[in-house]
């Protein structure tokens, strides 16, 4: 948010603070592999629907070449940073382990508090940075998870075997939000976008958001893979909260790949997702069809055991399954430890404080901008990062560590390899994407794809010329 | 598995039960964190009509 600035300024406020990122990067982004109207169900569509009231801003004006407003920047660490219809957008590289993602979805707000605090200097305007879903006034925007998927398992199985763990992820990974801005609801949800969720399943981003994003952008070879777009969820502010949210969600894919998926018919999907969301007795019912119902804990539970069962857990897989039921249980018998490491409830209890203290009700016109203040990525500002310093929730890491975060990947996943291509060969790179690295190297350029389940091999930042990196990259399966 | 393996419980609740009395959990004791200066510090210092300035387009 820029001091005095609304949403008609917001296109060319977010191109320039993108623009204004001080460190190392490479300009650009290689958009051939990218198609947001493919959809999973088999079909293209025409258009993707706009959101009429953005459309009123932008009536008449003619946007330059999509590389000109999205403002591509990849970092040093494989990361991308753009503007995505007007907000800064940081994606995390590819990571196999759910806390080496949680710790890059940190250092993303370093890098955009980064690009931010050069882009103040520049206009001599205060810039704040909320990482969050809602701006109370109609407007939505998600967080991206982006899950590699095996092609055959198919949209049916996928839809069948995620959407319910979509409607019960939110209890341990919902950002917590006051109100509604869709419609009146004066109390506190647990999730920023269950409002905003319309239809159980469709290709929509911007308007007539689904649960199940259907979006068809493999962004790796389309005939094995393909990516799940998850947009249900929320940006979480704690660290540990972030590695369970997506963890939950690879416990869920794990069943589908399996066939062992539990089977829930939700009688309507949309509804139980915002029923969930503003069930302030905390006990989750979920109605299903048949005229009976269960609970979000049941569905939870269906999971883990079918996963203890049925797949075979690694150490972060356990980690998930078991904190979980920890937190499952804490939730009405130790408040105080869920809060600690689930963002809604740490954020509520603050809000709780502070109605009781001030004799507010929970519909108090100022309350939403204390709700917007959790998510302020500023350390020396944010309630969040004041719980951080307080120690009243789950730490984040040290920013030393941050930082070595924004230079480069601990894991051999293809980021590894875009990651060096910026920080050791940028003079040679042509172009970037999630897919490909396309090299200006002789007489035409040499393009490689990446691989998405290949193990890139550390030998890579040996390679002491352009040559020998793409030989090497050329050699891995 | 199918719906029959796993519990599952008529729609309406019984008449006059409250919350917890069903097997469901009944309303958790929320309590305030400790050491609330910092917090409080941060928390006076935000404008309280931010939320009625902060605009954003609709994104994905």
């Amino acid at each position: 948010m820029v001091e005095g600035h609304g949403a008609k300024e917001q296109v060319d406020d977010a191109m320039a603070l993108v623009r204004s990122y001080p460190d190392e990067c490479h300009l650009g982004w290689d958009y051939r592999s990218e198609s947001p109207r493919a959809d999973l169900r088999g079909f293209r569509l025409d258009h993707l629907a706009q959101d009429p009231e953005d459309a009123k801003f932008d009536a008449g004006r003619v946007y330059q070449d999509a590389l000109e407003i999205r403002s591509d920047r990849v970092l040093p660490n494989g990361a991308r940073f753009y503007n995505d219809h007007g907000h800064p957008e940081y994606a995390t590289p590819e990571c196999w382990s759910i806390f080496e993602l949680a710790n890059h979805d940190c250092a993303g707000q370093i890098a955009v508090l980064r690009a931010a605090r050069a882009f103040e200097a520049k206009i001599e305007s205060a810039v704040r940075i909320y990482k969050n879903n809602t701006d109370f006034h109609g407007a939505s925007y998600g967080t991206h998870e982006g899950y590699l998927v095996p092609r055959d398992i198919g949209f049916e199985r996928l839809f069948a075997g995620l959407l319910p763990m979509m409607l019960v992820r939110q209890v341990l990974a919902g950002a917590g939000c006051v109100g509604s801005p869709q419609g009146r609801f004066n109390g506190f949800q647990l999730s920023q976008r269950a409002d905003f969720m319309v239809e159980p399943a469709n290709a929509e981003t911007l308007y007539r958001r689904p649960i199940f994003n259907t979006r068809d952008e493999p962004h790796a070879e389309p005939r094995q893979w393909t990516r799940l777009h998850v947009i249900c969820g929320d940006a979480n502010m704690i660290p540990t909260a972030t590695a369970r949210k997506v963890g939950l969600m690879k416990l869920a894919i794990a069943l589908c790949e399996a066939g062992q998926s539990p089977i829930w018919r939700v009688k309507d999907p949309v509804r139980a997702f915002q029923a969930i969301s503003r069930d302030e007795s905390y006990e989750f019912r979920v109605e299903l069809e048949g005229r009976s119902w269960t609970t979000a804990r049941e569905i939870f539970e269906s999971y883990f055991s079918a996963c203890e069962r049925f797949v075979e857990l690694d150490d972060e897989m356990r980690w998930v399954i078991d904190s979980s039921r920890r937190l499952l249980d804490s939730l009405h018998s130790d408040f105080g430890q869920f809060r600690r490491e689930v963002d809604w409830a740490a954020k509520r209890t603050i809000l709780a404080e502070f109605v009781e203290s001030e004799a507010m009700k929970w519909d108090d016109p100022r309350l939403p901008s204390y709700d917007l203040e959790y998510h302020n990525v500023d350390p020396e500002e944010g309630l969040h990062a004041a719980l951080v310093e307080m120690g009243e929730v789950d730490p984040d890491p040290e920013p030393a560590e941050l930082l070595a975060y924004l230079e480069g990947v601990n894991e051999p996943t293809r980021a590894f390899a875009r990651s060096l291509a910026v920080s050791r060969f940028k003079p040679f790179l042509k172009g970037a994407s999630w897919r490909t690295l396309s090299f200006n190297v002789g007489e035409s350029p040499i393009e490689i794809d990446l691989d998405p389940d290949a193990e890139y091999p550390p030998q890579l930042a040996e390679a002491n010329d352009v040559e020998t990196f793409i030989t090497q990259l050329r050699g891995i399966r | 598995m199918t719906d029959g393996d796993r519990l599952t419980r008529p729609l309406t609740r019984e008449p006059g039960k409250k919350l917890g009395e069903d097997g469901g959990p009944g309303v958790p004791d929320i309590r305030k964190p400790d050491g609330g200066n910092e917090l409080l510090r941060r928390m006076k210092k935000v404008d309280p009509d931010q939320a009625k300035k902060y605009r954003q387009r609709s994104g994905q």
